[in-house]
């Protein structure tokens, strides 16, 4: 006997977001960070500033946080995205 | 009726399992084969068509439809009468309060607890007495299963993917309550809760696993909350400190003596808000020092309004073993409870 079952999936899923073109160079460039606001993001974040600013010569960094570790950033932070040329999201577990 | 999703023909039960296995479309155990007689009459019992859509999870805007659910909930071992109850609390869940992403995708294991309300749970054959947390009956245990298998292949809740929880808890195979009405003078928690007596409902929280508490040698009240209340402080010190909606669920030789105290749902609630709270400076004797700070002074309550708690009559009839069952994370997480068969977006105009 055959049997029709079906699929369970989501297939009709909202399209997700895809990765910006990648920047030739972080020279002189401005970055974001947009902490979740976990006492481990404060590390993370300052060393990878020295890094980026030490070695890849970007020009400034901006330091954005999260209200709520679990949800979305404010739309006034994603609004503030389009004013930096790349943007480093941490989970800081 | 006619469905829309992918169909595949497989030859028997066994290559079944196989496909959805392999696909990774299940929790582990085995499912029921969702065939079109089956998930038909799910929707035909809610009197939805295929393509309703049941809602759109806010965060990742992703649309679920009558259909899927329905799919999810046959492969569950769910029967049409328990569908309606699964369409609804996924409408709870989707409230943006509930905060659906943060409760399945984060490292603190949450399981969403489900709770049944009013005259569906006799209908359905909900058992409220023995064993009501765990295997108690057919019903909440294909209820709850069906949430989580919705939640896997709606939204990609897979260990690793989505859900990136550290343990985790066995509520994430189904973890699903009907409240003993019939043996409590107590409101039901969903009319304590805004929905009409006599009205069928569902509440759904995001929801650590159940901490046992036992205290068979008192019939005072205040001894009796002061168990549970201790429970929350526990939580609060060994877990998360701040407050949100807890759940605390007290059989019947527990409550009796409350009630025979003339104590409703308020007072008990009102009881538990003003004893459930530590100061932090508790965080240093369990290992937390680290982030009391120069906070130590600050009193945190467990609940952030005796509105909070949510009080479930439940059990077996013998035994005075109660539970805690903690939010996921304070209040990031809000429970939401919505009336069966009815829009729970749908409000009257105020004017």
């Amino acid at each position: 006997m055959i049997l029709r079952v079906f699929d369970p999936t989501n297939e009709r899923k909202s399209a997700g977001g895809e990765p910006a073109p990648r920047l030739s160079s972080l020279k002189g460039k401005t970055i974001g960070f947009i902490s979740n606001g976990k006492e481990g993001t404060q590390g993370f974040f300052a060393h990878l500033d020295r890094m980026l600013r030490d070695e890849f010569g970007v020009a400034d960094i901006v330091y954005r946080r999260k209200a709520n570790y679990s949800a979305p950033a404010a739309a006034a932070i994603v609004d503030e995205i389009k004013n930096w040329q790349a943007v480093v999201t941490g989970v800081g577990d | 009726m006619h469905l829309t999703s992918k169909a595949y023909d497989v030859d028997d039960f066994a290559a079944a399992q196989e496909l959805y296995h392999s696909n990774g479309w299940t929790d582990g155990l085995p499912i029921v084969p969702p065939t079109e007689d089956d998930v038909a009459a799910c929707l035909d019992w809610a009197l939805m068509p295929p393509d309703q859509l049941v809602g759109i999870e806010p965060v990742r805007t992703q649309p679920i439809t009558a259909e899927k659910l329905a799919i999810n909930a046959v492969m569950a071992g769910c029967l049409p009468m328990h569908f309606p109850i699964v369409a609804t609390a996924w409408q709870a869940l989707m409230k943006e309060e509930f905060l659906l992403h943060g409760v399945t995708s984060s490292t603190g294991g949450a399981a969403l607890l489900v709770i049944i309300n009013g005259p569906i749970r006799l209908e359905i054959g909900a058992n409220s007495t023995f064993n009501a947390l765990a295997n108690s009956d057919r019903a909440t245990a294909a209820i709850g299963r069906a949430m989580r298998l919705a939640l896997i292949n709606l939204l990609d809740a897979r260990p690793g993917g989505i859900d990136r929880s550290t343990l985790g808890h066995p509520g994430k195979f189904s973890y699903c309550i009907a409240e003993d009405e019939e043996d409590t003078t107590w409101q039901p928690l969903s009319v304590t809760r805004g929905i009409p007596g006599g009205v069928s409902a569902v509440t759904v929280m995001g929801a650590m696993a159940p901490r046992q508490i036992m205290n068979e040698w008192t019939k005072d009240p205040r001894e009796i909350l002061e168990t549970f209340a201790a429970e929350m402080r526990a939580n609060q010190r060994h877990y998360s400190i701040y407050g949100g909606n807890y759940a605390i669920v007290i059989p019947k030789q527990l409550r009796e003596p409350i009630q025979d105290a003339g104590w409703t749902k308020r007072d008990i609630a009102e009881f538990v808000y003003e004893r459930a709270r530590i100061r932090r400076a508790e965080w240093a004797e369990v290992g937390k020092g680290a982030v009391v700070r120069d906070r130590g002074e600050t009193v945190h309550t467990a609940l952030d309004s005796p509105d909070h708690l949510l009080v479930i009559a439940a059990g077996g009839p013998a035994g005075g073993f109660g539970a805690v069952i903690a939010p996921w994370f304070g209040s990031k997480t809000k429970a939401v409870t919505a009336a069966i068969g009815a829009c729970v977006d749908c409000e009257p105009p105020k004017d």
